[in-house]
């Protein structure tokens, strides 16, 4: 069965945007749903919003996931750059939204000082986040020249956030996304729990120690919200080493993997460097049975978004 | 080589008119893509233009009924023109009082990085409760405030991109673009100020404020060249000074009824409800700019404009046109060149940042007629004489950056 095949890559010092950009190539011509970009830390690895805007522009019809923290970033910006990126690819864009702390302007008029908990915290934003990508629907764009009316601004609405850690207005500057908002991933689920997680993600990463559980637990989670299972992919993350990266067989043990843990794509980790992840896109990669679509939600098997979740 | 010009083009989503999204053959939703953005910037790269320039604001325009907004973040879309250019500037907006210095400082580096060392910041404070609220503020901070914190950051993201130990600038580190007009603001220009985006009507006053940002800037240890005067000019050319004056004529009649007035409203912070359009705005409802809250340069050139001319409402509406306050200049290429020489040699500019009328169809006209006859005038470059945009305005390699200031954050006066 075809699943969402992830290759992730951390552009920087290890793999310059010049190398970056070839293995980004051979991974599309191997069918890849999308490209993670990581985030390694300034001075190691370049922000990945910035590379993927870059690489997007030379690449056209990749598919995106970018990784940013809450931690420096308050939500509106975040909101902005993932949506304008999400724009400019034709909806073909996500974030991983990773745990982390608080930022220097939402800090000093934080609404309860008291307010603790990656978790929590994760939760909010990732709310404020969803809500703030549906506050301008692209139907409110009318561009009536004859009439001098260019945007129905009745339908754009703020979102009046009011939470522990945050406080935001809004609504967004631009318009929605031609996939309705941009994929919202999870990732850190050592310190998320899953009733934060389950209410929000449209994907969540799990490692090969969390897979096991995972099932299970987002399972019971989604219970208490309302989703259904299939609007979450549930994605195993696994390191390819250059050795399992020649190997003719790699590939089915990680179909056989994904099929008994019940997950619906993987995100493979290459070896660091141009060569290796090279010879994971050129070896592995085709191997694989990935989904595709034109949208980054479609290309990871998520359904269509049939209105607002807010 | 004698000095040339410096000439950005501001990529002001569908111009600076308030009308432009209506002008005849516009796309009216063509800002609202990326590739807008793009292929200006890839056309002004074949005109040798030092930059493009976007402005921003995290906010929606609360004239969105009647106008495009500026509506994309810019980081994101000077990446992705980054990538499909080789030498242009690349000039950014983005606000020291709603960003992390932390993350800021490491995402403009970066971005400066990839582009080879193209990478403006042009930092601004962000004026209007609207934006305020975005951040969980109730109402915009105090302007002085604003402008203290702006200040400390640009130091501390000066100090950050000095200390980088990967992905060393090419340019030594990126611009420094400053725009306010304000009295807190001319300070901030002298003191940390690369290119300044002013906003002038009148020749001599552009050069008296030319002079004070130069003579403040060696009240801070700099020398007067560190700094590259760029007046905002909105142009409207035509092939000839009646087609010209037409086009003028078209994009008055364009702007949208209720925009214009809800436009000066907003930037004077006044209410222009139940004023006649027959005459001028009363005295008594305007105060002195440096009282005003907002955006104090636009208060101050429409101040100027009332106080010298007296005009009606609705000869202010129209002076203004929805633009905001830059001066416009409309006539042939030979006679915008003539104003643009002029203003330079008189040392009222370096050179300017161009906002035409109408995207992209007013810059086809900067470019293909306007750039051509400043080059034949020898006002202008016509191959790029360097790969940075340090290297094309001419500005030295930075100086270590003084020890940082501590840190402000907006609420120090509450």
């Amino acid at each position: 069965m075809s699943r969402a095949i992830i290759l992730e890559l951390a552009v920087g010092s290890d793999l310059s945007a010049p190398e970056a950009a070839d293995v980004v190539a051979a991974a599309r011509d191997a069918g890849v749903s999308a490209i993670r970009l990581l985030d390694g830390g300034a001075g190691q690895v370049l922000d990945p919003n910035t590379v993927a805007s870059y690489l997007a522009a030379r690449l056209a019809d990749v598919h995106w996931i970018v990784d940013a923290p809450t931690t420096h970033n308050a939500p509106y910006n975040l909101a902005r750059r993932t949506l304008a990126l999400d724009r400019a690819t034709g909806g073909r864009s996500g974030l991983v939204l990773r745990a982390g702390e608080g930022d220097e302007v939402s800090a000093a008029t934080v609404p309860d000082p008291s307010a603790s908990g990656r978790s929590q915290r994760w939760a909010e934003y990732a709310e404020v986040l969803t809500r703030l990508w549906e506050s301008f629907p692209a139907a409110a764009l009318l561009g009536d020249q004859a009439a001098g009316l260019l945007a129905e601004d009745s339908l754009i609405r703020g979102i009046a956030h009011e939470g522990s850690f945050y406080r935001v207005s809004g609504p967004l500057d631009g318009p929605s996304s031609p996939q309705g908002r941009p994929v919202l991933a999870a990732a850190d689920m050592d310190q998320l729990d899953w009733a934060s997680v389950a209410g929000a993600a449209d994907v969540v990463v799990v490692n090969r120690a969390q897979a096991p559980a995972a099932q299970g637990a987002l399972a019971d989670a989604l219970g208490r919200t309302g989703r259904k299972r299939a609007e979450i992919a549930l994605v195993g993350r696994v390191a390819v080493t250059a050795a399992e990266a020649s190997a003719d067989n790699v590939a089915a043990e990680l179909d056989e993997w994904a099929t008994s843990m019940g997950l619906d794509g993987l995100e493979l980790r290459p070896p660091d460097g141009r060569a290796g992840a090279l010879t994971v896109a050129h070896n592995v990669l085709p191997r694989l049975q990935s989904s595709a679509g034109a949208s980054l939600r479609a290309a990871l098997g998520l359904p269509e978004l049939t209105g607002a979740r807010t | 080589m004698s000095r040339q010009l410096h000439i950005n083009v501001n990529i002001l989503n569908a111009g600076v008119f308030g009308g432009s999204w209506r002008f005849q053959g516009t796309d009216g939703l063509a800002s609202f893509t990326i590739e807008h953005y793009t292929s200006i910037a890839k056309k002004a790269e074949a005109a040798k233009l030092d930059a493009v320039f976007l402005a921003d604001g995290p906010v929606v325009d609360p004239n969105i009924r009647y106008r495009p907004n500026n509506n994309l973040e810019p980081t994101t879309v000077l990446a992705r023109i980054a990538a499909q250019t080789e030498q242009i500037g690349l000039i950014g907006t983005l606000s020291s009082s709603y960003n992390d210095p932390v993350e800021l400082a490491r995402r403009l580096g970066d971005l400066d990085y990839l582009s080879g060392g193209r990478l403006g910041w042009n930092v601004v404070t962000t004026a209007g409760a609207a934006a305020a609220r975005n951040f969980g503020r109730p109402a915009e901070p105090d302007h002085a405030l604003r402008y203290r914190r702006a200040a400390a950051f640009t130091e501390q993201v000066v100090a950050q991109w000095d200390a980088r130990a990967g992905f060393a600038s090419p340019q030594g580190r990126p611009v420094v673009v400053q725009a306010g007009g304000s009295s807190d603001g001319r300070r901030l220009a002298s003191r940390v100020g690369e290119v300044i985006f002013s906003a002038d009507q009148d020749i001599d006053h552009a050069r008296a404020f030319r002079t004070e940002i130069r003579s403040g800037a060696v009240h801070f240890g700099r020398r007067p060249e560190d700094i590259v005067l760029l007046p905002g000019l909105s142009t409207v050319l035509g092939s000839t000074e009646e087609e010209a004056r037409r086009r003028r004529e078209i994009l008055d009649e364009v702007l949208p009824d209720a925009y214009a007035r809800r436009r000066l409203s907003g930037q004077l912070g006044i209410s222009l409800d139940g004023l006649s359009d027959a005459a001028p705005i009363p005295a008594e409802l305007l105060v002195e700019p440096d009282e005003a809250g907002g955006s104090q340069t636009f208060y101050r050139v429409v101040k100027a404009i009332i106080d010298q001319e007296n005009p009606t409402l609705a000869q202010l509406l129209r002076k203004l046109s929805g633009g905001g306050g830059h001066r416009i200049v409309v006539g042939t290429p030979e006679q915008i060149a003539d104003d643009m020489e002029r203003w330079f040699r008189y040392g009222a500019a370096d050179g300017f940042n161009v906002m035409p009328d109408v995207l992209p169809s007013g810059f086809d006209d900067v470019a293909d007629q306007l750039i051509p006859e400043l080059q034949r005038r020898g006002l202008f470059r016509r191959e790029y004489e360097a790969t940075t945009l340090r290297g094309l305005l001419g500005l030295r390699a930075p100086a270590q950056a003084a020890v940082p200031h501590e840190a402000v954050p907006l609420e120090a006066a509450r």
